[in-house]
């Protein structure tokens, strides 16, 4: 039996006036996942996830969420089972933060040892009775999160959590955002424009520009899209690639360098012999490999912003 | 109901209560300072003039008054960019009517506080018999229909507007054309003219013996319409801030 998606979106598409903001997009998130939601700015991560909330309506396309149909009748009834972060968190400054949690408490309909377990979670049990005008940026953004925790729903959608924390801040909610489906059971959509942020805690990823998701699956078939080549500085690049294409290995030139597929070590070692004892000097040999950050880059288009 | 109760709680701290009764405070004032030796004819129509100048002094007082309760409501949510978590938890109707209810319920209880405490002012200055509760009932309905039409223009403002310096200057702007109203008409169409509009007394003024008559108003036909319009301006400001605030993305 093939397993039910949380978030399907068929073609969705946002336009403002005459700018394409998100086309045809079709975004999978398959339940228990932690789904990184990359681009650049302004590719149009967060206007897509504000569609799947609702809070946009989309110009054309439908939206999936829990197997059901989402339109602004049952848009609330399906929605109470996710909690969400949007770009910034939002809260009363002129209320504690556990007041605060009490709000979002009261509308999700849950419990009070709720608001104490998030607390502790997102490490603000001893600022509760603070004013949350007095937090610190880092702080409002992990009661942002509690909030968006509350009562422990299937499906968590956060946009950029880490903005404005700290590197200690980042680390630990990256490793929040990890365990949460194996400790809570919550499927997690995390938007991202950093690739080395995606990479440390995505299992699933898609890949949006301009507006289209340019890839879509797990980040280990993404990762499997990384080459490996060796690399090699001779003294002279003609005769190294005839002789080893004499012993069948294929060789790209590139500024300098003479490019192979990855070889077994047994192999490498024969074919440098070979090419020492025919004269040719061996300067450098290097082992490389296509980043994820090339991939993305190339995904992405090399002028968009990291 | 959970969605009003929770309006009541946000609005802690912010002294909106404080701000309202803020405004009955300068009106005992007013009244302590206007009655400190009340002549005889004052105390034998003490219950008319009474209707008659807390109409004229909401009248001014209203609109700006209503454009800070509006603005306190409001300005938290903007401040604190909830909206759009918000409206993942519960309709933008629902929000708001939250809202809307929670200023209502507000403006009723300053309204209502309004007339208990005047009342016992006008029978400690020994006004003569009894205030006409028909006469006030209806006078107090007419007022409120009239300041809810403010509030929920101002709301509908607020709402819209981050920068509530745009409600607040218009809301200003509201008492400043009521008194240019007071002075030119007995009536007007426009909102902040409704409550000048609805006064159920009229004044006359004998210049020579400088005594006041105050009467019971008997509306013409434009001044009949003016007062309509009131609930007019009630169901399209209603109307209005509904669709603006449910039909906008967050």
């Amino acid at each position: 039996m093939a397993v039910q998606n949380l978030i399907e979106t068929h073609n969705l598409t946002k336009r403002y006036g005459k700018t394409l903001s998100v086309n045809t997009l079709n975004m999978k998130v398959p339940p228990g996942a932690v789904y990184g939601f990359l681009g650049p700015n302004g590719a149009g991560k967060s206007t897509t996830l504000k569609m799947v909330l609702g809070l946009v309506r989309p110009s054309a396309g439908a939206i999936t969420l829990f197997g059901s149909p989402m339109d602004e009748k049952n848009r609330i009834y399906l929605l109470a089972d996710t909690g969400s972060l949007i770009e910034s968190p939002s809260y009363y400054g002129h209320l504690s933060g556990e007041e605060n949690l009490h709000i979002i408490q009261t509308l999700k309909g849950c419990t009070k040892s709720d608001v104490d377990e998030v607390l502790k979670i997102v490490r603000l049990t001893d600022a509760r009775n603070k004013l949350v005008g007095h937090y610190s940026l880092g702080m409002k953004q992990r009661l942002g999160l509690a909030a968006a925790l509350l009562g422990f729903p299937k499906l968590l959608i956060l946009d950029e959590p880490t903005n404005g924390l700290d590197p200690a801040g980042i680390q630990e909610m990256r490793e929040l955002i990890c365990s949460l489906p194996t400790e809570y059971g919550i499927t997690v959509v995390v938007s991202s424009h950093l690739l080395s942020e995606i990479d440390q805690m995505a299992d699933h990823v898609g890949i949006i520009r301009k507006g289209e998701l340019v890839y879509q699956n797990t980040l280990e078939s993404l990762h499997a899209h990384a080459k490996e080549q060796l690399a090699l500085r001779v003294s002279n690049l003609t005769i190294a690639a005839d002789l080893l294409r004499q012993d069948g290995i294929e060789t790209q030139q590139e500024e300098g360098w003479l490019l192979l597929p990855m070889l077994e070590d047994a192999l490498a070692a024969k074919l440098i012999r070979n090419l020492i004892e025919q004269n040719i000097s061996l300067y450098r040999i290097e082992q490389r490999e296509t980043s994820l950050e090339d991939i993305f880059l190339t995904l992405t288009g090399k002028e968009s912003s990291l | 109901m959970k969605t009003l109760q929770l309006e009541f709680y946000k609005i802690r701290r912010r002294n909106v209560w404080l701000s309202m009764f803020a405004m009955l405070g300068i009106q005992i004032l007013w009244g302590q300072w206007s009655m400190r030796n009340p002549k005889d004819w004052e105390l034998e129509s003490g219950w008319m003039s009474l209707l008659y100048s807390l109409t004229v002094l909401d009248g001014l007082m209203m609109p700006t008054i209503m454009s800070l309760l509006a603005s306190r409501l409001a300005d938290i949510e903007h401040k604190g960019n909830t909206y759009k978590q918000l409206k993942t938890l519960r309709s933008a109707a629902s929000l708001y009517h939250a809202k809307a209810l929670c200023g209502t319920v507000i403006l009723t209880v300053l309204l209502a506080s309004q007339a208990a405490v005047f009342i016992l002012y006008g029978y400690y200055l020994g006004y003569e018999g009894n205030p006409d509760p028909r006469y006030y009932l209806l006078a107090y309905g007419l007022k409120f229909a009239s300041c809810l039409s403010l509030f929920l223009l101002q709301l509908l403002l607020s709402m819209y507007f981050a920068n509530q310096m745009i409600p607040l200057v218009i809301g200003l702007g509201g008492s400043m054309v009521a008194l240019f109203v007071m002075f030119v008409s007995n009536y007007s169409f426009l909102p902040w003219g409704g409550i000048l509009s609805s006064s159920l007394v009229g004044m006359d003024w004998d210049q020579t013996s400088s005594i006041i008559i105050y009467f019971y108003r008997d509306y013409s036909k434009a001044e009949t319409a003016a007062v309509i319009c009131i609930f007019i301006w009630v169901f399209v400001f209603y109307a209005a801030g509904r669709r603006l605030f449910t039909r906008r993305e967050a």
